[in-house]
């Protein structure tokens, strides 16, 4: 089989899984709502305020949500000692780690695709920008939080305080991507500036930690 | 692990050396050095704030270096990659100790010098996240579970090398566009009167020094820590076959 | 004593003080606490070598 259809089966068996209990989106989206929600009476911002915020809360609650979904998906290898099935399996590691990145990506995607409208209701927006952009920006920053994030979820997954690890690591090495993608999200809803920048970091980022971490998850696979 | 007789004596005088050489800058920094014409004395801090900033971002690089030879040993030479895995956790914790210094006395400076306990600029941010890597590199060492330990740090330490420099690139873009209401001028260093470098060099080399001594002694401990569990994992084994004649 | 203007209420004093002061007891402290590490090693490994293994002779 080739790469490739190694990296399809993962994304298949993550996907079916995620499909039979839906924990995972279920939790996200509701997380992601409460944290806009309360964001949203916290700050209370006028229609130019909130097109300077947006984009920070936006990410913010993705963040979060995020977090908590990615322990888990790495939970259910654990089950059945799935996991040393996998380490036994002639498939190359990596293509475990790609599948199980590109199914979180789907599902924060999904996430987000009912984020942005709810956003655009309560902070009342519309983007001076060029809103096209939008769609670059999103995918790109999901990206850089679902592939770090997959990859640290495992690093830490035989680790005591396995909850409070993920985001300890997570947050500090994700900082320029965070910065990227709330900067180009902002420069889009405000018009107020060019988010090309903020684009090419994120591009940058991403192309660097996609390698690192397709490089490096067979040690930290092995790391017995 | 045969004890060397030269690190001994080696080791105490250049404890003795340091220490005497910190109390000499000290004394440099404080008395020797004039006082300056725009801040008075308090920039007597820079004596102590910029060696620690610049040695913080020395440490950094030792404990990449030596997770890469851990990683590329740990197959090769498990024992050579024992050694890098002590040197990394030793300099990881002189990061932290160092980058606290300079945070700390950053914050103290910036108080009297701008007004204010922290900015957004480009320099201190920067810092925040090099420190904040370490403490998680060091959180990661003490909750991971053993025989694990070593490689996941090790990994950890990688991409906090990558990281650094994108920290430091984007957030330098990102103050560049959005000028923060409070302008700083440029680097402290390029202040300097020539009549301050002796003390400032005398600071530099001592805590480098002091460094060095705190990189050492930790090493040393890990690997005495190291060897004991080798002991103590030999003797359950002998123990183990002990029990079944 | 030459370093009596280092001592005041002034934030400026207060401040440089207080440098001097933190970095002594951060630097001095993770020492110290290296030196009792140490410590602790050095007897774990002599209690290793002191306590004997059962031994075959013994039976």
């Amino acid at each position: 089989m080739t790469y490739l259809g190694h990296v399809w089966s993962h994304l298949r068996k993550d996907l079916h899984l995620e499909w039979r209990s839906r924990d995972s989106i279920n939790g996200m989206l509701f997380f992601s709502l409460l944290v806009v929600v309360v964001f949203s009476l916290a700050f209370d911002p006028t229609a130019a305020m909130s097109r300077e915020i947006a984009g920070g809360i936006l990410w913010v609650a993705l963040l979060f949500a995020a977090t908590t979904a990615l322990n888990q998906s790495w939970t259910r290898e654990l089950r059945n000692r799935v996991l040393e099935a996998q380490r036994m399996a002639p498939s190359p590691p990596s293509a475990l780690f790609l599948g199980k990145a590109l199914a979180n990506f789907l599902f924060v995607a999904l996430v987000e695709a009912v984020l942005a409208p709810l956003f655009v209701v309560f902070y009342d927006l519309h983007a001076l920008g060029q809103g096209w952009l939008l769609w670059v920006v999103m995918p790109l920053g999901t990206w850089a939080l679902v592939c770090n994030g997959t990859f640290f979820a495992a690093l830490g997954l035989r680790t005591r305080n396995r909850e409070m690890l993920l985001p300890l690591i997570l947050f500090p090495i994700s900082i320029p991507a965070l910065l990227g993608m709330i900067q180009a999200t902002t420069a889009i809803l405000s018009g107020e500036f060019e988010p090309g920048l903020w684009i090419r970091l994120l591009i940058a980022y991403n192309l660097a930690f996609t390698t690192a971490c397709l490089l490096l998850f067979e040690t930290a696979l092995n790391a017995e | 692990m045969p004890r060397s007789r030269i690190l001994g004596p080696v080791g105490v005088a250049w404890f003795g050396l340091t220490l005497a050489a910190i109390i000499y800058a000290t004394r440099m920094a404080l008395v020797v050095a004039p006082t300056d014409a725009l801040q008075g004395n308090v920039f007597r801090i820079i004596f102590y704030h910029v060696p620690h900033s610049m040695l913080s971002l020395v440490w950094p690089y030792v404990n990449l270096a030596a997770s890469l030879g851990f990683l590329y040993w740990q197959r090769r030479d498990p024992l050579k990659a024992l050694a890098a895995d002590a040197l990394a956790i030793s300099a990881a914790e002189v990061t932290v100790v160092y980058g606290s210094i300079c945070l700390l006395t950053g914050m103290l400076w910036g108080k009297v010098e701008w007004g204010i306990w922290w900015t957004w600029d480009y320099r201190l941010t920067s810092m925040l996240v090099l420190w904040l890597l370490y403490v998680a590199y060091l959180m990661l060492r003490k909750l991971s579970s053993t025989g694990q330990t070593q490689t996941l740090a090790a990994v950890l330490s990688v991409f906090a090398g990558i990281d650094v420099p994108i920290v430091y690139m984007s957030i330098r873009w990102w103050r560049t566009q959005h000028p923060s209401p409070i302008f700083f001028s440029g680097d402290p260093e390029s202040k300097m009167d020539p009549s301050m470098m002796p003390a400032f060099l005398w600071n530099l080399s001592a805590w480098a020094a002091w460094g060095v001594f705190l990189l050492t002694m930790r090493y040393l401990l890990e690997r005495r820590r190291q060897d004991n569990e080798q002991d103590a994992a030999l003797k359950a084994i002998e123990d183990s076959l002990e029990l079944t004649r | 004593m030459k370093l009596s203007w280092m001592f005041g209420p002034s934030l400026e004093q207060r401040h440089l003080l207080y440098v001097y002061v933190a970095v002594w007891v951060i630097q001095g402290g993770y020492a110290a606490w290296l030196a009792w590490q140490w410590r602790q090693a050095s007897k774990a490994a002599q209690v290793d070598e002191t306590m004997p293994s059962v031994r075959r002779e013994d039976y």
